[in-house]
């Protein structure tokens, strides 16, 4: 019982502390909705949470349709996101 | 009279012998211009059609995972040690080729395949059907990767990864079910889903847990699921909770009533702080396998049992210069993980690691990389001394790897 009680204050110190974190840097960030963001934008901030940005001429724009909703599935983008990501890929191919 | 009649006749045949000429010349003139814009057009047509979207569209993609690794193990155990080294091309255990097919029915409809070639033969990572039904679910069966933390789903991969190997003790939990997922927006923020239900795992004799096969060995369901939450505008942090539970006893032994419980935490931090751009990833999960007893190796008619609860954690770095200047500089990444691995005590496979790992990589293009890992991996044996293991045996494995890495 103690130990169970020791490792939920960690646990509640450790949420604690990455939501001060978070808060603190989300001040810093500007806010916009996804609806006002550019496909280039959303583009550039998803691709790069796993992996490097990839070129819009790396795949052909029925390609980019396709891996469009391999990656909305990967990432679980929503999808505005997805749409604006494959239409400025689409566009700048 | 007949002199001029013949000299008429005469020019009036040369001139339709010019006229005749000349219609015969403009038409090849034409016939070659329209030859030429035929192609061109014809070519343009083909292109059109190629990039026209179409109600099925097929297309393969993959990766390749290629190097080599050096490796030097030493095994120390009441004051005596035993060193063994080996060096492999395949990069051992990290070698993989795996082509991926990904087939588009209209707007609703994605089939995804990738079977995969590695050091345990041919296999399949995942076979399923997606149906996208509404904006925010995406609906899937087949055999699945389970969302249990993100690094079996989107960081493992030869090209994603930063360094040569994966971290301790994140099994592959792949599984045949059903799935629903979706990215939801909440203001500036985002949430995303992830539920599945699977056949579930077996338990070994042994106490460890696999996937195997598409047969059930119990009427109980795995549920696995995960819940991931960005709460920057620019999605630059991610952190998830997950969590995997179910009955993993075997309905014709005596084990039925064995139950697993998995839960994880994962982080994901990318930022970009000109001219470098930083990526923090971890995952910690924990497991306890209960309600069973175990199968003396040495003696089958004796029963056993332990507290099978395991551990398991990392945190991964990696800086890059990518805004810099200078087009070879911004190419290169240095990474550092550090990770545990604790299995349950009093086992067959007790043991306590710790592991550190550096890497330097160099990006050749967005998705091709030569990287240079080393990894250091100290364990302390736990296992059961009555079950005829060595605890307190020490073993520090050091590997050194080249690989090479891309996806297609």
């Amino acid at each position: 019982m103690k130990l169970i009680n020791n490792k939920m204050a960690i646990l509640s110190i450790l949420v604690v502390v990455v939501g001060s974190i978070v808060m603190l840097l989300n001040s810093c960030t500007a806010s916009q909705k996804i609806s006002m963001k550019s496909g280039a934008q959303l583009w550039s901030e998803n691709c790069q949470r796993c992996h490097n940005t990839p070129s819009p001429s790396a795949f052909s724009p029925e390609q980019w349709e396709t891996i469009g909703m391999h990656m909305q599935s990967r990432a679980l983008l929503t999808n505005t996101e997805r749409d604006k990501i494959v239409d400025f890929l689409k566009s700048a191919n | 009279m007949k002199l001029l009649n013949k000299l008429t006749i005469r020019i009036l045949a040369i001139c339709l012998f010019v006229l005749a000429s000349t219609v015969t010349r403009a038409q090849e003139a034409t016939t070659v211009v329209d030859s030429s814009l035929l192609n061109r057009v014809s070519s343009l047509e083909n292109e059109a059609n190629y990039i026209k979207p179409r109600e099925s569209h097929l297309m393969a993609v993959g990766l390749l995972t290629f190097g080599f690794v050096s490796n030097k193990t030493t095994v120390t155990y009441n004051g005596s040690s035993s060193v063994s080294k080996t060096n492999s091309l395949g990069d051992a255990d990290h070698f993989e080729f795996s082509p991926m097919f990904l087939w588009r029915h209209g707007e609703k409809f994605l089939m995804e395949f990738e079977p995969s070639f590695s050091a345990d033969g041919v296999g399949v990572n995942w076979a399923v059907v997606s149906y996208y039904a509404t904006p925010g679910l995406i609906l899937r069966g087949g055999y699945l990767v389970l969302p249990f933390g993100i690094y079996n789903k989107r960081l493992a991969a030869g090209w994603i990864n930063k360094l040569a190997s994966d971290p301790e003790g994140i099994a592959d939990a792949s599984d045949f079910g059903v799935e629903a997922e979706g990215g939801i927006q909440a203001g500036t923020a985002k949430w995303s889903y992830d539920f599945a239900l699977s056949n579930g795992m077996q338990l070994q004799p042994d106490g460890t847990t696999e996937f195997i096969g598409i047969t059930d060995n119990n009427k109980n369901k795995l549920f696995t699921g995960r819940i991931g939450f960005l709460p920057l505008a620019n999605s630059s942090i991610e952190v998830g909770a997950s969590l995997m539970t179910g009955n993993v006893g075997d309905a014709t032994l005596k084990i039925t009533s064995a139950t697993a419980t998995l839960w994880a935490l994962d982080l994901n931090v990318v930022e970009n702080i000109t001219p470098f751009q930083l990526n923090v990833k971890g995952q910690y999960s924990e497991a306890k396998v209960e309600n069973a007893n175990y199968t003396d190796p040495n003696d089958p008619t004796h029963d056993y049992t332990f507290d099978n609860h395991t551990k398991t954690g990392y945190i991964m770095g990696a800086l890059r210069p990518m805004f810099s200047q200078n087009n070879v500089v911004k190419n290169f990444e240095l990474a550092a993980r550090y990770g545990n691995y604790t299995t349950p005590a009093k086992s067959l496979w007790g043991t306590k690691d710790n592991s550190l790992a550096v890497g330097l990589d160099y990006w050749m293009n967005w998705r091709t990389v030569v990287r240079f890992s080393y990894e250091a991996i100290k364990g302390t044996s736990t296992v059961s001394e009555n079950l005829g293991g060595n605890p307190g045996e020490i073993t520090k494995s050091n590997s050194a790897y080249i690989q090479f890495c891309i996806e297609l």
